[in-house]
């Protein structure tokens, strides 16, 4: 472009096949000058460097927890005494790992809490989408009162609803019929031995609320699945209707195919978060029948904690529980993260 | 698959009965309902008790009768005013949560804004730092959360406790800039000393802050990508510059958005097990005796983060900007 725009282009001839340009080059400097020395590059410049400072700053704020629990996991009962000792222990050891493995039931807790998640979270997956199927396309009478509803099942919150809860299913009854049945209305009628079910240190009640669309959170997954359903052109169910697809087929053969990763995304929040409840499992598991991960943080009898840094050896102690609770997420997060982001994006949740 | 069958067979049983077949809109109407059936059934089997029951506990006192049950005695507004005015730190514990969830909520908004507009950008290593920023979404709830409520060792590994500024004030745990040496910079400023005081709680407070926004950064994301580029696109050959185009474009393009996230973190704030106000709840649920008047002083919390929200969602949605109707 420079080379046309300026008068002083020579073009000379050298051979028959041969031309030869000759201009005069814009100096060194002066393009220097124009590519670098703007107020634009300077602005840009600046506001990357602080933009890196930043974003590295906060990811320290961030996973520096997490490092100094991993070091602090490693550490002996010496390295607690010794004030040079900060993050690298000088006498590392896996007693802690060992110690809380061997006696909180680790593997126990850790297959229950596993049941209970991925049930949960293909459970409440599948219903948060039929659920928010059903809001993003079908009018009906009544659908806008409904949906405020669920709404209102996010707003409140549960431990608002904690005694209830508890009482709801410790003598969990439909409409009276169980008291019915049981005689506990008239004494002449017992058709069943029980007037009421107690269905706590089970996993009924979770099960119960997943099934409904009650559970922890579930008003957000199924206001995220409406808003991604009402993205979903009408004419793919049109077709599908047309070539005789009943309701129902046409959201199993088109539908549920379609929404794979946003339903990816729902089960991951799913399934971390119920790992990490500790609201529900102390609602619904009161007594130590059942080994869930809330039971694991204690401080093993065969690591002594009476000494001058004993608390805190003991807060390691229960950082390292921490760690071993939540190991199994990282390795689920570092698969999923770009399903989570993704499918957010992707969601239209905003729309 | 009953249902499919049912639906499949009324029009046959519409003719036997010489009635008009059900119109396309009356049959989606009926398999929207069955859709939504899950959610009505659990609703009406049990949310609705179980919201009654706790109402009814608040103003009942629960004694467990041998042989499996339980026996509630009225005793009206008895437990609302055990709250109020016997137990001794229920109101305190209420103002000062109040006061703490009114100042948190600008600055979660405000900050989840910011870093999603920053990860928005198109840059080096985008795809780790916004793995980085979701980790607390997933991993710092619940159980790890209140492990975390008082952890001794973070607080010793993160003190700076080789510098000491002399002011006989040691740092505490997780302060990326020293609060003393914020403090040195605003005295010269003609400032509040309220305003000075909350950025320094701010800044000492970051770690439970980005802890905090990590959905509201995920849904303001999603809102920037849902910014159409052509709009960027005219205004850059207008000539306006970024800043301009933020105030322009970006923000009322997503101020639905704020609202939504506002509430968010009210209600997040609310739930949360590190909130003040609910783990004394928490605590006195535990005590003997204390299950009904959790529930009376859980309502009390209850209704006044309702008009919370309610206010907060009015004054926004007064300046909110929605660039299409519903559909």
């Amino acid at each position: 472009m420079n080379a046309q725009a300026q008068p002083a282009t020579k073009v000379m001839k050298e051979t028959k096949n041969k031309i030869r340009v000759d201009f005069e080059r814009t100096s060194r400097w002066e393009r220097f000058r124009i590519k670098y020395l703007n107020g634009h590059f300077i602005v840009m410049t600046v506001w990357w460097l602080f933009r890196f400072v930043l974003l590295v700053g906060l990811s320290y704020v961030i996973l520096m927890p997490f490092l100094s629990k991993i070091a602090g996991s490693f550490m002996s009962p010496e390295d607690f005494v010794d004030v040079t000792v900060k993050y690298i222990p000088k006498y590392p050891t896996l007693d802690t790992y060992r110690a809380i493995i061997e006696e909180s039931g680790y593997w126990e807790a850790f297959a229950n809490t596993f049941i209970l998640s991925l049930g949960c979270g293909v459970v409440q997956t599948f219903i948060c989408s039929v659920i928010g199927y059903g809001f993003a396309k079908f009018k009906f009478k009544g659908s806008g009162i409904l949906f405020l509803l669920v709404v209102m099942t996010m707003v409140i919150p549960h431990n608002t609803l904690e005694l209830s809860l508890f009482m709801e299913f410790r003598y969990f009854d439909i409409f009276g019929i169980f008291r019915l049945l049981g005689g506990g209305v008239t004494a002449d009628i017992e058709l069943i031995s029980f007037t009421s079910l107690n269905l706590n240190n089970t996993y009924w009640p979770l099960a119960i609320l997943s099934l409904t669309g009650l559970a922890y959170r579930n008003g957000l997954y199924i206001f995220m699945m409406r808003q991604f359903y009402r993205g979903v052109p009408d004419e793919l169910e049109e077709s599908a209707y047309l070539d005789g697809c009943g309701v129902f087929k046409t959201f199993f053969r088109i539908i549920i195919p379609l929404s794979v990763p946003m339903m990816v995304t729902i089960f991951l929040f799913a399934f971390c978060w119920q790992w990490t409840d500790n609201f529900y499992t102390r609602v619904f598991f009161t007594s130590t029948g059942m080994k869930l991960m809330p039971d694991i943080i204690m401080v093993p009898r065969q690591l002594s904690t009476d000494f001058a840094g004993g608390d805190l050896y003991a807060s390691a102690i229960q950082n390292t529980c921490g760690l071993l609770i939540i190991a199994p997420l990282i390795i689920v997060y570092i698969f999923g993260q770009r399903f989570l982001i993704q499918g957010i994006e992707r969601s239209g949740l905003v729309g | 698959m009953n249902q499919t069958a049912e639906l499949t067979q009324s029009p046959e049983t519409a003719v036997k009965k010489k009635r008009k077949p059900a119109s396309l809109d009356k049959k989606k109407a009926r398999a929207g309902w069955l859709f939504v059936l899950p959610f009505v059934l659990g609703f009406v089997i049990i949310y609705l008790p179980v919201i009654y029951n706790s109402i009814l506990y608040s103003f009942t006192k629960i004694s467990i009768v041998a042989g499996g049950g339980y026996r509630l005695t009225w005793v009206g507004w008895e437990n609302y005013s055990d709250a109020l005015f016997v137990d001794a730190g229920f109101v305190q514990t209420l103002v000062l949560g109040i006061k703490q969830l009114i100042f948190d909520i600008p600055a979660i908004v405000i900050f989840s804004l910011f870093m999603a507009v920053l990860l928005n950008e198109k840059m080096i290593g985008r795809a780790a730092f916004r793995a980085i920023f979701f980790i607390p979404v997933i991993l710092s709830t619940g159980l790890i959360g209140s492990i975390d409520q008082s952890n001794r060792m973070l607080d010793y590994m993160e003190s700076t406790s080789v510098v000491d500024m002399g002011d006989g004030a040691s740092d505490t745990a997780t302060q990326v800039i020293s609060s003393i040496q914020i403090q040195r910079l605003f005295e010269n400023m003609v400032i509040g000393e309220d305003l000075l005081n909350y950025v320094v709680g701010l800044v000492n407070d970051i770690y439970d802050i980005v802890n905090r926004s990590g959905v509201q950064m995920l849904i303001f994301l999603a809102a920037l990508q849902s910014i159409s580029p052509a709009i960027y696109e005219s205004c850059e050959i207008d000539g306006s510059t970024a800043w301009e185009t933020f105030w322009k474009i970006t923000l009322p393009m997503i101020s639905p958005m704020i609202l939504v996230n506002t509430v968010y973190t009210v209600i997040d704030a609310f739930t949360s097990a590190d909130n003040i106000v609910m783990r004394y709840i928490d605590n006195i649920y535990s005590s003997p005796g204390g299950n009904v008047l959790s529930s009376a002083m859980a309502w009390m919390y209850f209704l006044l983060v309702m008009i919370i929200i309610a206010a907060v969602a009015g004054i926004l949605s007064a300046y909110t900007f929605y660039q299409r109707q519903e559909r």
